[in-house]
């Protein structure tokens, strides 16, 4: 609780995505390859050995044709505060090393590259597959490691990563506030690679707690939700469809039990 | 000068041929697993099949595995020398070597497993103490000193060393402190084995390991140091049984054995009921709260409900009814089957708390997970075999391992 | 003390375990550690970026026809990230991945870094570095032999686009030394163009004011598949106020149907004959607008030429297609059909648009003009969320080109494509025509030198078999590519032009986009390699040519060409980086039509009628006769188009391959989707391998079921299958085109195949 009362005005920052608005184009993907200095194989078609720190996945409702609907859902680390929203998140609590730490200031998980040895115990303990690790060495072929960017380290061989919600902007940011004597950061000085190269505007980047924010009223639409509300993880993505089978798809639900209710007593709990 | 012999007074051995072709052999599989794991340190984890979904994998159920049924050194030493069953210090001596096999082997194992294995030191330099692999990695270094202490005097009764005054009395004056030891060790596996069963059980992301209220603590540490402690006899067992029909003779008196089997049998009880509890609680509270049936969690061709039937009773209630009751234990085919059921058990029981774990999907659009491992890490799996062949060969031949060993096999 | 054997190892080990134990006081084992952990946290092969001052370059993006505007972030002049420039009109700041992977094209593997000279046999791969003097005074002494052998229309050049000064230059090049073969490569926007030509009278790029629109009706145009210009479309529909409705027909839950309000499924090639009966439905109820279709168009209701004889207007023509005709042949629900017409012609600013995919392949000018004639009928023609066609900017003028005898002889020979011809009249390029005619050929190739640039016909031409044979024929190709695709491998000499980003180049934007809109796409870094600005090396060979050619090209190199070209504009283009020009459109109903009648023709009469059924120039519906036989070949094959797979001139960077999705492409091999119904009746599970075979071609391809495909049709993507460029695309699953060929359009001799019959094995 001595952390809640340090900081009392403690960004949190989240990410509301408009599945409606979603069109599957990659481009988030792509923007934050190049922002983050993502490496990539000759074979990317194993997705389990691909590092993507956000992935689209594609699902759809299952019905035969002509009843066929397709949802993409982009899929950037929740970024979870943890049950009882502590910032204990399923992999920051189970880290051996502190390699991954909870950011009081911002809510942002990191990931501490030349801390981390390896141990790949933070994936078990994510449930949304946001952790990559690096199988192999990065190779950046012919002249490109020419446009690997300077405000994020390559990674080496062994060792996991992920989405940051591009941290390294948010310093940036912050510095440049700094220097122009500003305590608050305006919504848009800090915005994430994949929310700005989202063609469609789907991604929607910003502080929760702060009322001005897009994200904080676009979070409190009948038509959000989170990803596997259910564990408790309590993650800082929220997502917005008006598809009803959207919004089943986002956790596990019993046969008779209705989402809208569920959520309602999960957030009460909670 | 008469050269003092290396092997024990006393005892028959088989001829050095003989001896030097099986250790040819054990050292063959030795090497393929040291290949692997040269080939593994140098070129990195991409020379296993494990992915982003398999983070866990072979060699975390294998460390869970061998550390379970290396229990046997900790369950021996506490009953000898704290509850003071006498008659086990005719096995505790190759309870200690298992153990110490397979707490080397689990040390070696994690050095592979981890990507980054020159900085493996971070877990103890920078620890998390949230972390249960913190506190697996530290106390089963601990614990590994500490079988490591109760190895040497064993060792320094080989005839050659024990000849040496100083030896002599070091092996002496330890032997008298070995019930401290035997007590550190205990005290020590007690945490480990349970930050094991938290392994998987903290996992509050993953439905199928995750365990609410009591039944994450102190239930599931329960359940894991528990379940060591009860299948670590019977690995025990089952290495004596082995190694006396390699060795054509009788090594501990049937006595202990029923004792120790007798113990296991009511340990493998009443831990199964508490597993079932456990499970109960879990597939009719803990899982549909997380929107599960039980049934979702064995949907797969591979982990279908037999599993859990194969776990709790075939391998369960099954080899535990068997070693509570005399006439189970008195039958040696029904003893060895209990023996082997429990062990298979146990394994059972870790690769379902690793591999199930990352096999069982948690999104409701994402199929089951599917992992084969690869050449690399079957070979390395397999090296501790070759390792443990060797060192319990070695062991059997120079030191002086199983106190009755004379009086059952008397040289004319 | 006697040292004896066995004294010697009690001590030695006593030495060396103590030795041991003793060396852990000491600094050095812990020192060592921490250094080695050090070491692996900065391992050499790990790279560190050089950081330094952050600025930003706007361009333009050309890896398209969409010209999107593009903000390029540097770090000490290093360019490091492309984003999408909230300043250009057309994307503003929405970008496609393949516009963000742009840095990948410049640093890339598949650059060709220098001239190279063919060393081995074609498409080996062998290859010899060098000089820019020698390559184009080898090119230029090619060139000067074919005319002084009195052939220069034996040398054609293929382009990407017609359309901005680049083409323009190499256009003005060809028509100095002497060849009319100046072919542009083909897409969707050429049969719609040609359809508002017959129909308006009017020449230009089509424009679709998809912007104001609220309710569009598309005819597996993908609209958020990559069609047109990607970052205009992805920004119309998510971040203005997008259509109230959006109704994709395809056979083929596409991306775009998938955000549609609506996807219908429908038969594919089918869909000229919905286009009529949803014109039937309109009519039968006169929903259409009475005032445009009675004031403002000709052939609507029958009428009699000069000749006096009697011509069926297109009424009568849509009479034939009641909804129960129309249900059998699409296969959509004849009460589907009613309602989707009166909702098209109720909506207030209804739009119709046509053209398969991303719009690579032209298809039927019957269908074009058909989905022409639904926007006729709502008015929609030349206003406010409507169609117009979209004169080019006129901001290009040149001193007219003298010409000698040897060129003026040259360029009155007619077109080795056909294009303009009195079979094809109407029609400006015919490239898919071109390896037919060059295979059947008596003696030698009539094209005895081939010039490409910013196309790669060897991949984006269907049947990629007779292409390649066709090329063989040619005894002298030259490819300008900066990167080593198929054309460039199969070439003889290579003169790499500067990749996009170091390139200085106007952009007009953008097909289909109804803004007038010129970008210039400046260099945002130095070349990098050997390479030559496209522009400078015709300028160059210009020269080395000498005579009226040389007159020709008096400037010094391509930017001096384009600085006059602009003239006074010049300054401002180069500062603000685009010329926006907004398209005045001719006041609400004040139609202007440049066609005969002087109105929009229903009844197209500049079409050559000869061709068609009933001698009637009216849209009908006729089945495209796609290849092979219904009973060995049981399936029908179409593709599909994905914006994370380019299928055109630009192939796929490595960052876009990697979104590419497991259900597409597996490890080197592609997946076949097909309905899991279908694949029942197959015996044919996910994941099965299988052997896909058509009439043009086989490929092994990978089962994928998707519940999104109609039973009975298979689909594939298009943009995989390259042999080209790197490790990181080639050999990646299958070249559509190598599983169909070209069907030429009676009207304008473009292709217009959407799909091929095939069947399915076991493998």
């Amino acid at each position: 609780m001595k952390e809640k009362n340090n900081h009392k005005h403690a960004k949190r920052y989240g990410m509301v995505i408009d599945l409606d608005k979603c069109t599957g184009c990659g481009s988030c993907m792509v923007g934050c390859y190049s922002e983050n200095n993502v490496p990539f194989k000759t074979d990317e078609t194993n997705k389990l050995d691909s590092i993507n720190w956000i992935q689209v996945y594609k699902i759809t409702n299952g019905k035969p044709f002509p009843n066929t609907e397709v949802c993409y859902l982009p899929m950037p680390c929740m970024q979870c505060d943890g049950v009882g929203k502590h910032g204990h998140s399923p992999c920051v609590s189970v880290c051996p090393a502190v390699a991954t730490d909870y950011d009081y200031e911002t809510g942002i998980v990191s990931q501490i590259y030349t801390r981390c040895f390896g141990c790949r115990y933070c994936m078990a303990a994510c449930p949304y597959h946001a952790r990559k690790f690096n199988w192999w060495d990065p190779v950046w072929p012919a002249d490109m490691e020419k446009y690997l960017s300077p405000n994020v380290s390559p990674r080496m061989r062994g060792v996991v990563e992920k989405c940051s919600f591009c941290f390294h902007r948010y310093q940036l940011a912050r510095d440049k506030a700094y220097y122009e004597k500003r305590e608050e950061l305006k919504e848009n000085e800090y915005q994430t690679a994949c929310a700005e190269a989202c063609p469609t505007g789907a991604i929607t980047f910003g502080d929760l707690n702060n009322k001005s924010h897009a994200v904080y009223k676009l979070k409190n639409s009948p038509n959000a939700f989170r990803l596997l509300e259910r564990l408790k993880t309590n993650p800082k993505v929220y997502y917005l469809s008006n598809k009803r089978w959207v919004r089943r798809a986002g956790d596990n639900y019993l046969a008779h039990e209705e989402p809208a209710k569920i959520k309602q007593k999960v957030n009460q709990h909670h | 000068m008469k050269e003092t012999p290396l092997i024990p007074a006393g005892v028959k051995r088989c001829s050095t041929w003989q001896f030097s072709l099986w250790m040819t052999a054990a050292t063959a599989v030795l090497a393929w697993g040291v290949y692997a794991m040269i080939l593994i340190w140098w070129k990195g984890l991409n020379q296993t099949n494990m992915n982003d979904a398999y983070g866990f994998a072979l060699w975390i159920w294998a460390d869970l595995a061998i550390i379970a049924i290396g229990g046997g050194a900790f369950f021996s030493g506490f009953l000898t020398y704290i509850i003071g069953k006498k008659e086990l210090k005719n096995i505790i001596n190759f309870a200690v070597i298992i153990g110490f096999i397979c707490y080397s082997c689990a040390l070696l194992i994690l050095a592979i497993d981890i990507g980054q294995p020159l900085r493996g030191w971070f877990i103890f330099w920078h620890a998390n103490v949230h972390s249960m692999l913190t506190e697996v990695a530290f106390c089963l270094s601990c614990y590994f000193a500490v079988l490591t202490i109760e190895f040497i005097p064993l060792i320094l009764e080989n005839p050659k060393l024990n000849k040496k005054p100083f030896l002599h009395h070091l092996s002496h004056n330890m032997h008298g402190i070995m019930a401290i030891f035997a007590a550190t060790g205990v005290f020590l596996s007690f945490f480990h084995q349970g930050s094991l069963g938290g392994v998987a059980g903290v996992l509050y992301g993953r439905p199928f390991a995750f365990r609410e209220h009591i039944f994450i603590w102190p239930w599931t540490f329960f359940l894991f140091t528990w379940s060591a402690a009860a299948c670590g006899p019977c690995f025990t067992i089952l290495v004596t049984w082995i190694t006396e029909k390699i060795t054509r003779k009788k090594l501990v008196k049937q006595s202990v054995i029923q004792l120790f089997a007798k113990i296991s049998g009511w340990m493998i009880i009443t831990y199964i009921i508490a597993k079932t509890i456990d499970t109960v609680y879990w597939a009719f509270v803990t899982a549909p709260g997380m929107g599960f049936t039980l049934m979702d969690f064995y949907a797969s061709p591979t982990y279908n409900i037999g599993i859990l039937f194969a776990e709790i009773v075939l391998c369960g209630f099954i080899p535990g009814l068997i070693l509570i009751t005399k006439r189970g234990r008195e039958n040696s085919f029904l003893l060895m089957t209990a023996v082997i059921l429990a062990v298979i058990g146990v394994c059972l029981n870790r690769w379902v708390m690793v591999l199930q774990v990352m096999a069982v999907p948690v999104f409701s659009f994402n199929d089951w997970y599917t992992y084969w491992p690869s050449w690399q890490e079957v070979a390395t799996t397999v090296l501790p075999v070759a390792y443990g062949i060797i060192v319990i060969s070695l062991a059997h031949r120079y030191l002086p391992v199983f106190p009755q060993e004379k009086e059952l096999n008397p040289i004319d | 003390m006697k040292i004896d054997r066995r004294s010697f190892l009690t001590y030695g080990t006593a030495l060396v375990l103590g030795g041991a134990a003793g060396s852990m006081l000491t600094p050095a084992p812990w020192k060592l550690t921490d250094d080695v952990a050090i070491w692996t946290q900065n391992w050499p092969w790990t790279p560190v970026p050089e950081d330094g001052e952050i600025t930003y370059k706007q361009s333009v993006c050309t890896l398209c026809p969409g010209g999107c505007g593009i903000n390029v972030r540097l770090v000490n002049g290093r360019p490091i990230k492309i984003e999408g420039s909230k300043d250009h009109p057309a994307n503003k700041g929405s970008l496609c991945p393949m516009g963000i992977s742009g840095l990948q094209y410049l640093y890339g593997p598949s650059r060709v870094t220098s001239p190279l000279k063919r060393e081995g046999k074609r498409g080996e791969g062998k290859w010899k570095k060098v000089s820019w003097e020698e390559a184009l005074t080898a090119v230029a002494k090619k060139l000067a032999e074919l005319r002084e052998n009195g052939r220069p229309q034996s040398v054609a050049c293929i382009t990407g686009s017609d359309r901005g000064t680049i083409p323009n230059l190499i256009g003005r090049f060809l028509t100095a030394y002497g060849s009319p073969n100046y072919i542009r490569s083909a897409n969707a926007q050429d049969a719609i163009e040609q359809a508002i030509y017959l129909a308006q009278g009017k020449q230009g790029t089509p424009g679709f004011d998809i912007e104001k629109a609220d309710f569009i009706l598309s005819f597996g145009s993908g609209l958020l598949d990559g069609w047109g210009s990607p970052g205009r479309m992805f920004n119309l529909y998510g971040n203005q106020k997008p259509a109230k409705k959006i109704i994709q027909i395809e056979p083929r839950l596409s991306d775009t149907a998938a955000k549609a309000t609506q996807w219908i499924g429908i038969n594919p090639g089918t869909e000229g004959a919905l286009a009529l009966g949803i014109a039937h439905v309109i009519i039968k109820e006169s929903l259409y607008d009475r005032n445009f279709v009675e004031n403002y168009a000709f052939g609507f209701d029958d009428w009699t030429d000069d000749n006096g004889k009697a011509h069926d207007g297109f009424a009568k023509m849509a009479k034939k297609f009641a909804p129960e005709k129309v249900s059998r042949i699409t296969g959509i629900p004849k009460a589907e059909i009613v309602s989707l017409a009166r909702a098209f012609a109720r909506a207030s600013k209804p739009i119709a648009l046509n053209g398969r995919g991303h719009g690579s392949v032209p298809g039927s000018i019957d269908e074009s003009l058909a989905v022409q004639s639904l926007n006729a009928l709502v008015g929609n023609i030349n206003k406010p969320g409507g169609i117009s066609a979209m004169p080019d900017s006129n901001y290009a003028k040149w001193p007219e080109v003298n010409i000698d005898e040897i060129a003026s002889k040259g360029m009155q020979q007619p077109r080795i494509d056909g294009a303009g011809s009195e079979q094809f009249p109407n029609t400006r390029f015919l490239l898919n025509r071109l390896p037919e005619i060059i295979n059947s050929a008596q003696g030698e190739s009539p094209i005895q030198a081939l010039m490409v640039t910013d196309a790669n016909p060897l991949y984006t031409l269907p049947d990629t078999a007779a292409t390649k044979k066709a090329f063989d024929r040619i005894p002298f190709i030259v490819s300008f590519s900066p990167y080593m695709d198929e054309t460039a491998s199969h070439a003889d000499y290579i003169l790499p032009n500067h990749s996009y980003l170091e390139r200085l180049q106007d952009v007009p934007t953008s097909t289909g986009i109804s803004l007038q809109v010129t970008g210039l796409a400046k260099p945002v870094v130095k070349p990098l390699y050997d390479t030559k600005h496209v522009g400078d090396s015709f300028i160059h060979m210009a020269k080395a040519l000498g005579g009226f050619i040389e007159n020709a090209f008096p400037w010094d190199d391509y930017e001096a060409f384009l600085k006059e070209t602009l003239n006074d504009q010049w300054r401002k283009f180069k500062r603000k980086g685009v010329i926006e020009i907004e398209h005045n459109l001719p006041e609400p109903l004040a139609y202007t039509f440049n066609t005969v009648s002087g109105k929009f023709e229903f009844y197209p009469t500049a079409r050559n009628s000869a061709t068609q059924k009933e001698n009637s120039a009216l849209p009908s519906y006729t089945p495209v006769p796609i290849e092979g036989d219904v009973q060995r070949f049981k399936l029908v094959l179409i593709p599909y188009d994905s914006i994370r797979l380019a299928s055109g001139y630009m192939a796929n960077a490595p960052f876009m391959t990697k979104t590419v999705d497991d259900t597409v492409l597996k490890n080197q091999i592609g997946l076949l989707e097909i309905n899991p119904a279908t694949a029942k009746e197959l015996s044919l599970k996910e994941g099965d391998t299988a052997i896909l075979t058509t009439p043009k071609g086989k490929a092994t391809v990978k089962i994928h079921l998707y519940e999104g495909i109609m039973p009975g049709i298979i689909a594939m993507p298009r943009g995989l299958g390259h042999t080209a460029y790197s490790e990181y695309l080639a050999d990646k699953g299958t070249n559509f085109n190598e599983l169909i060929g070209p069907i030429e359009d009676p009207t304008s001799g473009l292709d217009m195949a959407w799909g091929i019959r095939a069947k399915l094995t076991r493998a």
